[in-house]
């Protein structure tokens, strides 16, 4: 027999001293790699997201629409690389959001997004100010929260311990951003008194002016003397709430009128604008306390790069020393969010199934080769891996959720080409044609070469997963280049470790030596039983292929009947999930905080929540999530968030998923009491979008766009299983609008600037300086303000003076210094707040959200009932609006209607995911031709391809589990494990018929002398996705493996044996 | 396969517990030290009163002794519709006559407690009592 590659490799090393080192330096660098490769939560998606915050202080929205978000929009959309554009105006300022193609550098990005709106600054209209522009990235989610939260201690007392607290953790390595949540900031105010004021003759912008003038020093330059340089410093710095005080701010007849004489200056907390609470939930450890305590949360991001679980744990052991200096006793400090210890969770858990499987597997291969063939199979394993983590290290991945899936998925494959080879030889050594050494390389020889082209056949179909275009994207690819990895890795182990572990671990038994005669066995006489009649007769071969094709119908016809569903992802099991509440827009802070609070009194009751945390006035530390959906914009006074944290996931039984469902009608009835909106929002397992279901209306009007709006957010509210209904529309809120008589005005000799700016002084408070103290970690403003009793209403507004700046005319003579009332120069009008417009790729655009729970898990099927009633909403013009699924809408002119959300996810993902099963169909013809130099063989083998459907699907039934983004992969990576079947069966038909066997004899011998491997690895495959099934998320991939692997395993072995006999029958005879 | 009959199994063990965990909720929170509040003691209540400012504007009054501070926080303690003491976090403005007028965080007709105690207990049970004012402008 002529040797291969397979053959020529396994001489070289089975024998060789080299190959023990070999495998032992591989264990090691694996070991290496595992520690020092960086664990984390998320996989390191680099989705270049950039918001851009355009102020234009006095505009509409509809004025900052025209003039700034579109220009800006449309200039941006030049830049190469960019996905989509989204804006949104509001009054005042625009948002504009850019988000790049998915694995764009972040850094060019930048580079070009700068330079393009600094090409255009020149267009803008005056009165808008510089962008800010804010780069998000996924590095600025906490991988750690810690609250802080005190019995006794005060919102304020808590931020200045945190503050501390962060100043020194600050200085740990590889810490990212430290930033502080809630409590309330120490603020010199400046407390006006408006009677003191018009009293001693001086205005609110009077005093700015003069603390803004006071609080200044500089160096004034320095002058020679005696040979020497003597600085001149001027001025002095305000340092002291009394040195504020002491501000001469007029003159009142002849003496200085003091800040203090008209106006309390207050050393201490701001006003209060945030309430932030912690509270212990029913399943809190024993002796928590009951009630709920202000709490400051301290969230800690990471560098990027750098390993969650090493800086997590680094933090800890610093805030455990602090506790004995800057932390006061009253104070506790609660984890409330620690990725670094469920990233090591996660490490720790595929470690645990990696090693499950690896032992399922080795006790089967035990079973059929004796545990000699076990150890053998078992010794290969660790090895794959090992070189498989170093790459992993080599190439800059993290260990996170997406890589480990990847190594969990390739545990059944890798074992495969390893317990090929050792069956064989192990074979071959039963036989006992040859001697030991030369049996071995024979075996080798026999399997080593459809080995390598079987290895390659599964690597064909894993990798074009690498070409899932999107946000999927960066979730798939480490799956496709760590399985092919893997794969080849695998490869190599089998043909230099196996060989060499084979031939010093197999036994040839020594004694009876009897002629081996494979009709004998029990396999050959199995398929002769099975296989005779159906090669005998061919109306009983056609029956069989009757029967196989029903069932293949059948099973897919469970698709269309709805008997199996599609969905994108399953949501994990994760220990926290959010509740965000939206109050109508003008809702006073106390209000949506009794809201939030009451809300949170109920999920504390829930017995499965540990603690919770509530956030309002400030937004709640982000998760990924949170970073897509831009929550850390939820600052307004009408918005809450309520952080639920569970029990750890092992200690509880019900899946957070069906605790958040479970919870959702509770929180949505104590909102709607208040006309809030309440929203359940879990942490989604695959890329994050705005919302599940998105309807995107657009149209000519934003009226007409709201009205279409409503009537399909009526849909959504009244199709069972859709829930979290919102829309992007902000409820009516009160304006007065202060409108000045500009003629009076002009007069009094008093300005519309000077109006605006008293009024804002007055309400919205104006920072005039900095107090300059060594001691304050955070700046400590000066804020000139009205106390909160004195601005209430409108009747207080009018008592506010304006100083004028004189006036002459010929019939009156108005000195400059004089007070005029504001009541005197502004007429109010009562007007309803504009509504901020969205827009989206140029376009404007109303969304109405909602989630999909209960009835519909699956948002495809919720679309397609709500197409149904969408299309019969009567819009004016009299048209239908057809919901569109995955096309922009070709003009604004009509009104129209696009899904977005997880759908357009979902659909690339399939999209991309079918394409990459085409190609993979096409490689794997190809490289079957190139082997065996026959266009009709590779046909014959691809028929196991679709028999793994008759497994699959009804798996799916049976589990009542949907049919997932993971279960195609699952059933991808299939076809390539069946080709490889396949090509094992037909290979030793041809090798025996070269050896000049009758084509019968051929096939069966075949069947019955490969049954053994192909059993073994498909049971290896088999085996190794069970420990999968329970995991949420990977329960597709599992089913696929499992019942399509065991489905198709047993029609391979019967089906491709007949059809190659059919095919081949003809060309024998002749 | 086994398998499938435990995942059939699952939701039903996934479910007996989540039929029973709705039974315990509405009892009061047990209170561990002696000086507090008692479950179901009585509790001298007032309604949160309407009045007209001079200016025509409606304003929202609570007594000033019924309001306490934590730090820069105003809380006040309310007793809801279930009996059941919680504390509320409000915004006030300025006096009128011994009474606060509260700017956010109550509605009209909710009862407190009149005068604020440090024994007060959130999540206590309390039987009002409801202290009628003279001054009601209606």
């Amino acid at each position: 027999m002529n040797e291969g590659i397979a053959g020529k490799l396994a001489k070289q090393f089975i024998n060789s001293k080299i190959t023990p080192l070999l495998m032992v330096a591989s264990l090691l660098v694996g070991i290496m790699a595992t520690f020092m490769t960086p664990r984390e939560e998320e996989p390191q998606i680099v989705v270049p997201m950039v918001d851009l915050y355009i102020p234009y202080p006095g505009a509409t929205p509809a004025e900052v629409e025209s003039r700034v978000a579109k220009s800006v929009e449309r200039t941006l959309t030049e830049i190469p690389g960019v996905d989509y554009v989204y804006s949104t105006s509001m009054p005042d300022f625009a948002v504009v959001t850019v988000r790049y193609k998915v694995g764009e550098d972040a850094e060019k990005s930048m580079v070009k997004l700068w330079s393009t709106l600094m090409k255009n600054m020149d267009k803008m209209p005056p009165g808008v100010q510089f962008p800010l522009m804010k780069k998000v990235s996924i590095d600025d989610v906490p991988v750690l929260n810690l609250t802080f939260w005190s019995k006794t201690k005060d919102p304020f007392e808590l931020r200045k311990t945190a503050v501390g607290v962060a100043d020194e953790l600050k200085k740990i390595k590889s810490i990212g951003d430290v930033d502080i949540k809630g409590g309330l900031k120490r603020q010199v105010k400046i407390v006006l008194d408006k009677e003191k004021l018009r009293q001693f003759n001086v205005s609110p912008l009077q005093i700015a002016r003069q603390v803004q003038m006071a609080n200044s020093q500089m160096t004034s330059g320095d002058f020679k003397q005696m040979n020497q340089e003597i600085v001149v410093r001027s001025g002095r710095f305000l340092e002291s709430a009394s040195d504020v005080g002491n501000i001469v701010v007029g003159i009142y007849g002849a003496s200085p009128v003091y800040l203090r004489d008209v106006a309390s200056v207050v050393d201490g907390p701001e006003e209060v604008n945030n309430y932030n609470f912690f509270g212990w939930g029913a399943a809190a450890p024993k002796g928590s306390a009951s009630g709920e305590y202000p709490a400051v949360t301290l969230t800690v991001a990471k560098r990027q790069g750098s390993d969650a679980s090493k800086l997590a744990d680094k933090v800890l052991a610093r805030v455990e020393e602090l506790k004995k200096s800057s932390i006061p006793a009253g104070v506790t400090v609660s984890e409330t969010r620690n990725y670094g210890a469920t990233a090591t969770d996660k490490v720790t858990t595929l470690l645990e199934h990696l090693l499950m499987a690896v032992v399922a597997v080795t006790i089967v291969v035990g079973f059929f080769l004796g545990w000699r063939g076990a150890l053998v199979v078992l010794a290969s394993v660790p090895i794959t891996f090992a070189l498989t983590l170093l790459i992993y290290y080599l190439l800059d991945y993290s260990l996170n959720r997406v890589t480990l899936f990847a190594l969990i998925f390739v545990t059944g494959i890798v074992v495969d080409d390893s317990i090929i080879i050792a069956e064989n030889i192990h074979r071959h050594f039963a036989m006992k044609r040859q001697p030991k050494l030369q049996a071995a390389i024979t075996a080798i020889n026999e399997v080593g070469n459809p080995t390598i082209l079987a290895t390659f056949t599964v690597i064909a179909a894993v990798l074009p997963m690498v070409f899932v275009s999107g946000l999927m994207g960066p979730y798939m690819s480490p799956m496709p280049i760590g399985a092919s990895l893997a794969m080849i890795f695998s490869l190599l182990v089998a043909l230099i470790a196996t060989p060499w572990l084979s031939f010093r671990l197999l036994k040839t038994e020594e004694g009876h030596h009897e002629e081996y005669d494979i009709s004998k066995t029990a396999y050959y006489r199995l398929f002769n039983a099975i296989l005779s009649p159906f090669i005998e007769s061919s109306f009983k071969r056609w029956v069989a292929f009757g029967v196989v094709g029903l069932m293949l119908v059948g099973a897919i016809a469970l698709v269309p009947l709805k008997a199996v569903q599609m969905k994108m992802l399953p949501f994990d099991n994760k220990n926290e999930f959010q509740v965000i509440i939206d109050m109508p827009e003008g809702t006073a802070l106390e209000q949506t905080a009794r809201v939030t609070k009451e809300i949170s009194a109920y999920l504390k009751t829930v017995p499965e929540v540990r603690s919770y945390q509530y956030y309002v006035g400030t937004n709640a530390p982000i998760n990924f999530n949170g970073l897509v959906r831009h929550y850390y914009l939820r600052q307004a006074k009408n918005m809450g968030d309520i952080q639920v944290n569970l029990v750890p996931k092992d200690e509880r039984k019900a899946q957070s998923h069906d605790i958040a469902k479970k919870v959702r009608a509770g929180v949505q009835q104590i909102a709607m009491r208040y006309n809030a909106n309440a929203k359940i929002v879990e942490i989604p397992p695959g890329p994050p979008v705005l919302s599940t279901l998105v309807a995107e209306i657009y149209g000519p009007s934003q009226e007409q766009q709201i009205a279409l709006a409503k009537q399909v957010k009526k849909v959504f509210e009244e199709t069972p299983g859709v829930v979290d209904v919102d829309w992007m529309v902000e409820a009516d809120q009160k304006v007065y609008n202060l409108v000045v008589n500009k003629e009076r005005a002009a007069f009094r000799g008093v300005t519309a600037e000077q109006i605006a700016q008293t009024l804002r002084m007055s309400l919205a408070g104006m920072d005039v300086g900095v107090l300059h103290t060594d001691k304050e970690l955070e700046p400590v403003m000066i804020q000139v303000r009205l106390p909160q009793s004195d601005r209430t209403s409108l009747q207080d507004l009018s008592g506010i003076f304006v100083q004028s700046q004189g006036m002459g005319t010929l019939t009156t003579r108005l000195r400059a210094g004089e007070m005029i009332p504001l009541s005197e120069l502004v007429k109010v009008e009562e007007k309803i707040q504009d509504k901020s417009i969205y827009r989206k790729d140029l376009r404007r655009v109303v969304y109405v959200t909602a989630d999909v729970a209960g009835a519909t898990e699956s948002p495809v099927y919720a679309m397609l009932d709500m197409d149904k009633k969408i299309e019969k909403l009567k819009v004016p013009g009299g048209y239908r609006v057809s919901p569109l699924y995955t096309a922009n809408p070709t003009s604004e002119e009509k009104l129209s209607m696009k899904w977005d959300g997880e759908w357009q996810i979902t659909f690339e993902v399939f999209r991309d995911l079918g394409t990459a099963f085409a190609v993979v169909l096409v490689i794997i013809y190809l490289l079957i031709i190139g082997w065996f130099q026959s266009f009709k063989t590779p046909l014959i083998m691809m028929i196991a391809i679709p028999l793994s459907l008759v497994g699959i699907i009804p798996g799916h039934l049976l589990h009542g589990a949907f049919f997932t983004a993971t279960s195609m992969i699952g059933m991808i990576a299939l076809a390539g494990i069946m080709v490889r079947n396949s090509v094992l069966l037909i290979d030793f038909i041809q090798i025996r018929r070269a050896e000049g066997a009758d084509l019968k004899q051929a096939v069966i011998e075949s069947a019955a002398v490969r049954t053994r491997p192909i059993i073994l690895t498909s049971g290896a495959v088999v085996i190794g996705s069970i420990v999968m099934l329970f995991d949420p998320i990977f329960q597709g991939l599992a089913i696929s493996l499992i019942w399509g692997g065991v489905l198709s395993t047993i029609l391979t072995l019967v089906v491709v044996p007949i059809v190659y006999y059919m095919v081949e029958k003809k060309s024998a005879k002749r | 396969m086994s398998l499938d009959r435990k995942k059939n199994l699952f939701p039903f063990l996934v479910a007996i517990p989540l039929l029973f965990a709705g039974c315990g909720n509405r009892e009061p929170e047990s209170i561990k030290s002696g000086s507090k509040v008692s479950p179901d003691a009585v509790v001298s209540v007032v309604a949160v009163r309407r009045a007209v400012k001079a200016g025509g504007d409606e304003v929202l009054l609570v007594p000033a002794s019924a309001i306490f501070r934590k730090g820069e926080l105003t809380g006040i303690f309310v007793a809801g519709a279930d009996n059941r003491l919680s504390v509320r976090w409000i915004s006030t403005g300025r006096f009128m006559q011994g009474d606060l007028v509260v700017l956010g965080g109550l509605d009209k007709g909710e009862f407190v407690v009149g005068v604020y105690s440090p024994e007060l207990v959130e999540g206590v049970t309390v039987i009002k009592s409801v202290t009628a004012e003279d001054q009601t402008n209606e």
